[in-house]
């Protein structure tokens, strides 16, 4: 068995740790590129939500690298996330490859089917303390990734060459895929923060505070958001992101949710009174909390007809009205350009930046006048 | 205490239900007036632009609403069926209402009507919640409801006999049945808004087809044809658009001529579901066309009608050649 997988940011690094580990030989789909958009534009449905069609062609690509299995995550709804793996399952039928789709579904639509499913992802023939072992490493992994990943946001606007965090992360990246054992992980970690602090940083002025908001796969996915984060970086802004694969990973085990998705629930309350699927209500909630940390605005990335994030355009509008703070929806999907999602941005970044000279003005003028 | 009813979503498709259940609880009703272009104009002002057509339709309503009634009736129908959903846009759409328009809290009866884990319990429970807002007799509400659930079975044997709600609602002439059968899929709001779809009822009829839609297939049917695939969807409405169509690619009614599927632009479910239909549809019997017809506030009527009438042509293309053996298809 060769298994392939989709892409979601760097969850390869954490699947390329997890499956030797536990034994299962796989095939990493080739990075995401205008081809893997081609192909999956080409295939799926035309109206189908952008993450589906990447996805697909990922899928695609693996299989002519050699996979013969795919696995793939199925849930519960109403978000269409839940249904992609049987709508990827048919077209690639149709297609005449011959693979196996492994699909893992919620235990409510059959505990034999899950259990299968489960089974064939954690390699079979392994123990349950084994497995135990696999997934606590991976998961130290994806924590320890997603870390990585919020000091690069968080350090960019002042390290003084941006190239080097960067070929810094890769590097470490690419060194976390090889570990084996925990020991091997702790010390990678300690050298990878230590390597980041030492890292020369300038002294800058307070910078702008932007909070990206949105939908799990297109809000992190850099190869399809055309790397929002980075180029907010380079102008010069901090940058924070609210969407995390742990924590969408957490919130379909039961009472695992963190306290941040409780808060972000909690002050969404008032504005979307229910969960509608995806991270609707976390983008309300997200939104809500950035304006009260005094973020000077918040960015909304979402796939183009995205249900869930739909009905939260819808509400947050509000909240932007109560709140005073700027949001910029961006709507991605194969036909957005780089071009022209990077003018919207700069613009926005202007709009914020004019937006605090004036609030300085009128606080000068307060203390005068005094 | 006037109570405004937005004609669009799901009105169709609990019209009596509603209406019975809040008449009986002596609320003065009021419903907003079929769908015209000032009303389409104030949804696509105030809606989202991502937003499917027929949710900008239903902000419309209620924008007409809003002024005249004391409360605006949106129940929030998270599910109708257990274990399953509605689609999130359903889902949201009395907090969508409220900011869009600020309207006061207290001003929507958004109460939740959640049959996904609790069956028939949430259903009553939501209906009761409702009641309150005009009676604290817990025993007045059950029996409106016993009342309206009633008035809702028959008006559902009314359309599986084959009325349309334009027939029952306001009653308008019903269609005359012709010989052969076109088998319309779509959402309720979809098919019964003769405004937003452009007349396609009377138009198919013009054409010479009698219309089957989902309303008419038998619940039970729907559901063992939908056994058939790996996994039905999570969304009822659409379950049941899937499984109309899968009965009737397995029952070859010999009078069924073709597949309509109308959908609305950016329909969430549709998108995924009307693929899985056309993928069937090509797999287990090819010899039926299938159309689909994608609906929104830019689709003109023109475009609309070559593209119906280039389908009939073909439906009795391919009947022609099954007949004279010149199969220009492959036939199942």
């Amino acid at each position: 068995m060769k298994a392939t997988f989709p892409h979601l940011a760097h969850l390869n690094v954490v699947l390329e740790v997890l499956y030797p580990a536990l034994g299962v030989e796989i095939v990493p789909p080739p990075p995401i590129t205008k081809k893997t958009i081609e192909i999956g534009v080409k295939l799926a449905p035309q109206n189908a939500c952008f993450p589906m069609k990447v996805t697909l062609g990922n899928f695609i690509e693996g299989i002519e690298k050699g996979a013969d299995t795919i696995f793939m995550a199925g849930g519960v709804g109403p978000c269409r996330f839940g249904y992609y793996g049987q709508i990827q399952r048919i077209i690639i039928e149709d297609l005449g490859y011959d693979v196996n789709f492994v699909l893992i579904d919620s235990p409510r639509y059959g505990w034999k089917k899950f259990f299968s499913s489960l089974k064939t992802m954690t390699g079979g023939k392994f123990s349950l303390l084994q497995v135990q072992r696999a997934v606590s490493l991976a998961w130290k992994v994806l924590r320890f990734v997603e870390d990585l990943e919020k000091t690069s946001r968080s350090l960019r606007w002042r390290v003084k060459n941006a190239t080097q965090l960067d070929a810094l992360i890769e590097k470490y990246l690419v060194q976390m895929k090889k570990i084996e054992a925990v020991h091997q992980f702790e010390k990678i970690r300690d050298d990878a923060f230590q390597e980041i602090d030492a890292l020369e940083k300038l002294k800058k002025p307070e910078p702008l505070k932007v909070g990206i908001v949105g939908e799990v796969y297109i809000a992190q996915e850099f190869r399809v958001n055309f790397n929002v984060e980075k180029l907010l970086g380079d102008l010069g802004v901090f940058v924070d992101n609210s969407v995390s694969t742990a924590e969408y990973v957490l919130n379909f085990l039961p009472f695992t949710r963190s306290w941040e998705k409780e808060e972000a629930w909690k002050l969404a309350k008032p504005y979307l009174k229910r969960f509608v699927g995806g991270e609707g209500i976390d983008t309300v909630g997200s939104t809500v909390r950035y304006a009260q940390q005094g973020y000077d605005g918040v960015i909304h990335l979402y796939p183009f007809t995205c249900m869930p994030e739909a009905v939260a355009k819808g509400v947050v509008t509000q909240v932007v009205k109560e709140y005073d703070i700027p949001l910029l929806h961006l709507a991605i999907d194969e036909h957005a350009g780089e071009a022209g999602l990077v003018t919207r941005i700069e613009a926005f970044i202007d709009v914020l930046e004019m937006r605090r000279q004036q609030k300085q003005k009128k606080e000068f003028y307060k203390i005068e006048s005094r | 205490m006037k109570v405004g009813i937005p004609r669009g979503l799901l009105f169709y498709r609990f019209y009596a239900l509603w209406k019975t259940f809040l008449e009986e609880l002596g609320a003065d009703i009021v419903i907003s007036p079929p769908t015209n272009k000032l009303i389409i104009q104030r949804g696509l002002t105030y809606g989202v632009e991502e937003i499917c057509f027929p949710v900008k339709v239903f902000l419309g309503h209620t924008h007409y609403l809003k002024e005249k009634v004391d409360l605006l009736f949106i129940p929030r129908m998270v599910s109708f069926c257990k274990g399953e959903y509605n689609c999130p846009k359903i889902l949201g759409l009395p907090d969508v209402v409220r900011s869009l328009f600020q309207i006061p809290q207290g001003k929507i009866i958004d109460d939740e009507i959640n049959m996904r884990d609790k069956g028939i319990l949430g259903w009553r429970q939501g209906y009761i919640n409702i009641g309150r807002h005009f009676t604290s007799n817990d025993k007045k509400i059950l029996s409106a409801l016993q009342k309206a659930e009633k008035a809702h079975q028959d008006y559902q044997k009314k359309l599986k006999e084959g009325f349309f709600p334009d027939n029952l609602i306001d009653h308008r002439p019903v269609l005359q049945p012709q010989k052969e059968k076109v088998l319309l899929l779509g959402h309720t709001y979809l098919i019964n808004d003769s405004h937003i779809n452009m007349g396609i009822l009377q138009k198919i009829h013009t054409m010479g087809y009698s219309i089957i839609t989902t309303d008419m297939v038998d619940e039970r049917k729907i559901r063992s044809a939908l056994q058939t695939i790996p996994k039905p969807s999570f969304w009822t409405i659409s379950n049941e658009v899937m499984g109309s169509a899968l009965y009737y690619i397995q029952e070859r009614q010999p009078d069924l001529k073709g597949f309509i599927h109308l959908v609305s632009f950016e329909c969430g479910p549709d998108s995924l579901v009307g693929e899985l239909i056309e993928r069937w549809l090509k797999r287990e019997r090819r010899s039926i066309p299938y159309l689909r017809l994608e609906i929104d506030e830019h689709t003109g009527e023109a475009g609309l009608v070559t593209r119906l009438e280039a389908f009939v042509d073909m439906m009795k293309w391919r009947v022609e050649a099954l007949e004279s053996n010149l199969s220009s298809s492959r036939p199942s």
